[in-house]
């Protein structure tokens, strides 16, 4: 679970994430939203192995998410927007 | 058809942003171009909402502001995937693929943390301090409960004392270099960094405050967890920075967070077949420049951390140089006192020196990975299976590569290949600079092929 300095945030939205709404805060990334709510592992790769966010500034892709019906949408770079749709990647092929 | 301007500057973090503001103050028509959603790079970070700025986002901002006036024209969400012949660059937006033709170009890509790999380093609450950074400067957002942060440097102390601040538990902040005694040596760099000493004392002042353990030749050892990260083995490191066998400890966390340095975004610059020399103290390969900051492509400049890291003051002085530079090829007359700025950069160059002497991570943080430990992310190739390589003839980082798929993946090698290098270098014999990096391709970040094969 995520700590965060609620008083220094911008407004609520509503994100879906993987059908179930969760509240966001604009001027969040959709990392920093899953993290604030207590999300820290968002994709299974191909063995099955959780991941996160890891360089968080766009340069690991670890944290790639579908947005809006996109695959492999990184999660560190990208804001958060009313109604967003997020499905977390499960890659496992074993 | 190809849009064509005088000056492209590829990055607008700090280096980038000098150089736009001289070089446009003379009159160069310059295109600024950016990866990010904002300018300001990851020093002058700008958050995404409303929230009230820190002094450097005000800095930044204000930057940003006069370069805009003085007539530059900025492109956010932007990539540069590839430079082609003639200096063509090739762009991808939200718009699509564009190429922009520029007389000069100067690259100001910065850097990114320096992965070291661990049992347990892939597991979720694992970061680089980049990725806590970001979030705290971007979000205000804490990523976690209990953080460790293992490394070296005063950027660990800064971050430390601003996650308590921001209502965070720090466990513990493990430096791997034994600096101390050793800081004394270099009064005359020191001499006149007083915002720096200033800050370093404000941070440990806070941290001693909260009881946070700061352990000086101390690391990570490993990370376990069944979904996330729960718990940290650390130790005390040799002189060589391994850990010391019967001396672990272990810590209940939540987070990891890893600040072993840098390393220089000089992809764009080797694309272009700039010479590169290796230098380990400024963060591994880069690129051989003249007194105006030219490379040996010429019309082709690099200023900054992707031209060796420096920081954010030393990118903003190279990048004033740049700009002044370029201005004067491209026939305009700036007005920038370049006599000032260079003994600034002479100073700056000195507390860099100390820097680097102080904070370059010792080679055991390199060698604390396991034949099952996963070393390529993206691929999920594991150390053992790159020694199995390098048995069967693999001799350079790139033959690596093409028998394991290890550095293939979406990151192109940006996390691995200096890891699969250090192991290739030991198995071999070899020097670090022998057995070299991964060549770059375009596209250097993924771009969509539907968008790549589309008639310009």
């Amino acid at each position: 679970m995520s700590r965060n300095l609620t008083h220094l945030r911008d407004e609520t939205i509503t994100i879906i994430v993987d059908g179930a709404p969760i509240i966001a805060h604009r001027g969040e990334t959709v990392a920093g939203a899953l993290l604030a709510t207590g999300r820290r592992a968002w994709r299974y790769t191909r063995r099955g192995q959780p991941r996160g966010l890891f360089c968080g500034i766009g340069v690991c892709f670890d944290c790639l998410v579908t947005v809006n019906g996109v695959p492999n949408v990184r999660a560190c770079l990208t804001p958060v927007a009313e109604g967003m749709v997020i499905q977390t990647q499960n890659e496992t092929s074993e | 058809m190809s849009e064509q301007v005088e000056l492209a500057i590829v990055g607008a973090g700090p280096g980038g942003l000098s150089a736009a503001l001289v070089a446009a103050q003379a009159g160069v028509q310059v295109l600024l171009i950016d990866h990010y959603r904002q300018v300001g790079g990851q020093y002058f970070r700008q958050p995404l909402s409303s929230l009230p700025l820190t002094t450097a986002q005000r800095q930044g901002a204000a930057l940003r502001q006069q370069v805009l006036e003085a007539g530059a024209k900025i492109y956010t969400d932007t990539v540069v995937w590839g430079i082609f012949q003639d200096r063509v660059l090739g762009l991808y937006s939200p718009k699509g693929i564009t190429y922009v033709q520029a007389q000069v170009i100067i690259l100001a890509t910065g850097a990114y943390d320096r992965p070291i790999a661990f049992p347990g380093w892939t597991l979720p609450g694992v970061m680089t301090t980049g990725a806590v950074q970001t979030l705290l400067k971007e979000q205000r957002l804490v990523p976690g409960q209990r953080v460790l942060l293992t490394g070296t440097g005063p950027l660990q102390l800064v971050l430390a004392a601003e996650l308590v601040r921001a209502g965070a538990k720090v466990v513990a902040v493990l430096e791997a270099n034994r600096f101390l005694g050793r800081v004394f040596r270099y009064t005359d760099a020191l001499w006149g960094q007083w915002g720096r000493l200033g800050e370093a004392s404000r941070s440990w002042l806070t941290l001693q405050l909260q009881r946070v353990p700061y352990r000086m030749g101390w690391g990570i050892v490993s990370v376990e967890g069944a979904r996330q990260v729960e718990r940290a083995t650390i130790a005390p490191l040799d002189a060589q920075g391994h850990p010391i066998a019967g001396r672990e400890e272990k810590l209940e966390c939540d987070t990891v967070a890893l600040g072993y340095g840098f390393i220089p975004f000089n992809t764009l610059a080797r694309l272009l077949g700039v010479q590169h020399v290796w230098r380990p103290e400024l963060g591994g390969e880069v690129p051989i420049r003249d007194a105006h900051l030219q490379t040996t492509v010429p019309q082709v400049y690099a200023v900054g951390d992707c031209a060796g890291i420096g920081g954010a003051r030393l990118a903003q002085l190279e990048g004033q140089v740049a700009g002044y530079a370029t201005a004067i090829h491209l026939g305009y007359r700036p007005t920038t006192d370049l006599a000032a700025l260079n003994k600034a950069l002479e100073h700056e160059r000195r507390f860099q020196k100390m820097y680097h002497a102080l904070f370059t991570p010792p080679p055991g943080v390199y060698a604390l990975s396991h034949d099952d430990t996963v070393i390529c992310r993206c691929e999920e190739i594991t150390q053992g299976e790159i020694r199995r390589a390098i048995a069967s003839g693999a001799h350079t980082t790139n033959e690596v590569k093409l028998l394991t798929r290890a550095g293939m993946g979406n990151c192109q090698g940006r996390m691995c290949a200096h890891l699969i290098a250090r192991w290739v270098a030991h198995e071999t014999g070899r020097s670090l600079e022998q057995v070299g990096g991964l060549p770059p391709r375009p596209p250097l970040f993924p771009v969509p092929v539907a968008d790549l094969g589309r008639k310009v």
